[in-house]
């Protein structure tokens, strides 16, 4: 077996991305329901006896979608568009697009008017974190979207399914962080990108698979040094965009030890309750996970915990990846990054998307980037 | 250069100017008044804040004015040299510009008690606001409206804004040390809703031909009733300017000499570019007859009776104007105001509104016949677009519409 075999199913996956639920619907005729990411509970699609998949069209090359949606659209979004009308996603019986922020609302109406034969769910998710009735409100509408699935599907599921499934995505958002955990520990053979292509095909994959896969990874691989002259990081931005940003990362020796990114630790760093009313725990995970840009709370709290969410990690610098045009990380940024230096913690803020980043250009940036973090080094 | 189009003006506009320098200045000096200072937007309840003696001011209207007077580029400028990107919002960036760099017209704004932002507007203005209020120290309040997406009734989300609200009256007798006194708030709500249906009755007054008002002058117009609804100052202002309209429809006076084509405006409009395409458009006899924009603002009236529910609906059901419903109601205003044709504007700092514009105009023509032109520019910033390549674009816009009244004469 050379090395990197463990690795190459998931390294197939996030290069095929969704070859494999189109292969698996067709094997087990099961719903595939896809969403646009940021806090879907895809527990939900789980337990209803669907396939959750995410899309994301970060990197997808534009040229249907500039017909139906203006050019100063996030690729996050723009690409989503592109990949429904280039056919890619024919496999979908039903997609989820979460309300995060003014582009995701807008997106909801013109896939529906450009997909209308899809099921196509708008989860209204709440953006008061601080509000008990936010908690209360999203119970409701986690209800709804639920109810909505299981008629898609055609499954009468309950709280019991729910809460197998809240337990399997566990068990894999487990190993999810100590996969993450072990890319400090042991960087050449746990390297960002293989980690980071584990977080990605989480969401492409079945999930009993994608454990059972995970499992044959070399958990017993011994520290083969190196992490001492690493550079750890903290990064904070919506999805690995570019994707070879991670080999850059690698190649220039930082190390991620905290993300906020919605297909990076973001997705494992809470666990769902297994105690008590299983939609209740889904709500209470979302309510206490690290927030997305677009969800507000104490403005001012909201700086602090992030300066304390960075400090905490150990990082000695913080990579805002923003996507061009996303207004929500966009305006935080500066008052962040004002945060962290009077804390002494350099950042830097990479605006990337696929229409507009050459990566020789980041390379050089995130150089100088690593020769300022390694003046304040010991 | 123009040519000066023999335009009768519009007299009751010159009361605007008297208007909004007392409005700025009992802002600035409403803590000398025993009065408190709320930064709002739209979809926020300044019924409720003028009742219990706050002055709602809007960070937007001051950037308008930057626009305006010009001054958007120096002061968007000052914002992204403070670090905030040219794609985000120019509302926005020139607000914060104009405070890093202290020009501003209506001698900056005063600071605010608190700060009230309801994203049923957009989600722009939340983290606008969440800038503020660090900026400010001081607390901040997120009415959080969750989109119903087609429209349909949600009870859970009933449930959650009207608790947010009600919470927010709360929030606002903590800070004033008052208890909200219902027979002013009902008071506040009568004028609120009588400024509503005479600003209603203004922009009906567009379908008339010629049109006595366009809408820039209606751009011009909406300050008191987006600022100042709920006091007496838009009450009397509308009528008078009302009475004049009226008058003008008695005697066929157009707001554009020769009214030749009827045309809609999408979107907000582009603001320091407002007289010039105002004059470049009536030189050719154009008229904008109605617009989407200033209708957003005669729908914002609420009942005495339960106005908590009352908001409630309006910020979840009117304010919702999602794909569908905005292509209903430019089909009917097509046909209500005899148009000829449609203005997009895609406004790069307006995501909300933009987005969805080029599935608008497909349905929208397709449904009614008539053509639609998108000019992609932006509400503030004039870096961002360019005014002539918009002039060429409406010029061959123009021509097609010619050249369709010809094929059907």
């Amino acid at each position: 077996m050379n090395d990197n075999e463990p690795w190459e199913p998931f390294e197939k996956m996030v290069a095929t991305r969704w070859d494999r639920s189109r292969t698996y619907k067709q094997e087990t005729g099961c719903k595939v329901v896809g969403h646009l990411l940021p806090d879907v509970p895809e527990e939900l699609i789980h337990a209803a006896g669907g396939l959750p998949v995410a899309v994301w069209g970060a990197g997808v090359a534009m040229s249907h979608a500039q017909a139906h949606i203006p050019g100063y659209t996030c690729s996050h979004a723009m690409g989503a568009l592109e990949l429904g009308f280039r056919q890619e996603l024919d496999f979908l019986d039903g997609m989820v697009i979460p309300y995060v922020c003014d582009t995701t609302r807008n997106m909801f109406h013109i896939w529906q008017q450009c997909f209308p034969s899809k099921k196509n769910e708008f989860l209204r998710l709440p953006k008061r974190l601080d509000y008990d009735g936010a908690g209360v409100y999203l119970r409701r509408e986690f209800e709804r979207l639920f109810a909505s699935i299981k008629a898609l599907c055609g499954v009468a599921a309950g709280p019991d399914d729910l809460s197998k499934s809240i337990a399997l995505f566990n068990k894999g958002r487990d190993l999810l962080r100590k996969a993450y955990s072990r890319q400090k520990d042991d960087p050449m053979v746990w390297t960002q990108a293989r980690v980071i292509h584990l977080f990605e095909s989480w969401f492409l994959s079945p999930k009993e698979e994608h454990i059972a896969l995970m499992e044959k990874l070399p958990w017993g691989s011994e520290e083969q040094g190196g992490s001492g002259e690493r550079i750890p990081i903290y990064v904070r931005g919506k999805v690995w965009d570019p994707a070879a940003i991670l080999d850059l990362f690698d190649e220039l020796k930082f190390v991620l030890v905290q993300d906020e990114v919605v297909t990076g630790y973001r997705v494992a760093a809470r666990d769902g309750s297994l105690d008590g009313d299983p939609i209740d725990a889904l709500v209470d995970r979302f309510m206490k996970t690290p927030p997305y840009p677009g969800y507000h709370f104490d403005p001012e709290r909201m700086r602090e915990s992030f300066v304390e969410r960075v400090k905490t990690s150990g990082a000695k610098g913080v990579i805002f990846l923003n996507p061009k045009f996303c207004e929500a990380a966009g305006f935080d940024t500066p008052d962040f990054q004002k945060g962290l230096e009077e804390k002494g913690i350099p950042s830097i803020v990479l605006e990337t998307s696929t229409r507009g980043a050459a990566m020789e250009q980041l390379k050089v940036r995130l150089e100088a980037f690593r020769e300022i973090i390694s003046e304040d080094l010991p | 250069m123009f040519r000066m189009v023999d335009m009768q003006v519009i007299e009751s506009l010159k009361q605007l100017k008297q208007i909004n320098i007392d409005y700025y200045l009992a802002a600035h000096g409403a803590r000398q008044n025993g009065k408190f200072v709320a930064y709002v937007n739209a979809f926020t309840p300044v019924e409720l804040l003028y009742a219990m003696d706050f002055i709602p001011i809007y960070p937007e209207n001051h950037a308008v004015i930057l626009g305006a007077r010009k001054l958007s580029s120096e002061t968007a400028a000052a914002a992204e040299g403070m670090g905030y990107s040219m794609d985000l919002c120019s509302y926005a960036r020139c607000d914060l510009g104009s405070i890093r760099i202290g020009v501003s017209p209506t001698w900056g704004l005063p600071k605010p008690d608190i700060l009230i932002v309801s994203n049923s507007q957009c989600s722009t203005l939340t983290k606008w606001f969440e800038v503020l209020a660090r900026m400010y120290k001081a607390p901040m309040v997120l009415l959080d409206v969750p989109h119903s997406g087609d429209g349909e009734r949600d009870a859970a989300a009933e449930e959650y804004v009207q608790g947010q609200l009600e919470d927010l009256a709360k929030t606002l007798e903590n800070i004033t040390k008052k208890t909200l006194d219902t027979t002013k708030l009902h008071e506040t709500i009568e004028l609120s809703q009588e400024a509503s249906d005479l600003w209603t009755r203004i922009l009906e007054t567009g379908q008339a031909i010629p049109a006595p008002m366009s809408v820039f002058d209606q751009f011009i117009s909406m300050a008191p009733i987006v600022a100042q609804r709920g006091t007496r100052v838009p009450v009397d202002f509308y009528r008078c300017l009302l009475d004049e309209l009226e008058q003008r429809i008695q005697n066929e006076i157009g707001a554009v000499p020769n009214e030749r084509h009827r045309l809609f405006w999408d979107n907000l409009p582009i603001w320091p570019e407002l007289r010039r395409l105002s004059l470049f458009l009536a030189e050719r006899g154009v008229c904008l007859v109605t617009s989407l924009y200033t209708w957003a603002w005669a729908r914002l009236s609420v009942g005495a009776q339960n106005p908590f529910r009352d908001w409630t609906d309006q910020y979840l059901y009117t304010a919702n104007l999602h794909l569908q419903r905005r292509i209903d109601d430019y089909v009917e205003l097509a046909q209500r105001y005899s148009l000829d044709g449609f203005l997009y504007h895609s406004n790069r700092s307006c995501k909300f509104v933009s987005q969805d514009i080029p599935e608008v105009k497909v349905a929208v023509t397709k449904r009614t016949g008539l053509p639609g032109l998108i000019l992609e520019a932006d509400h503030n910033d004039p870096r961002l677009y360019s005014v002539e390549v918009l002039e060429n674009q409406i010029d061959n816009f123009l021509d097609v519409l010619a050249s369709r009244k010809k094929q059907a004469s």
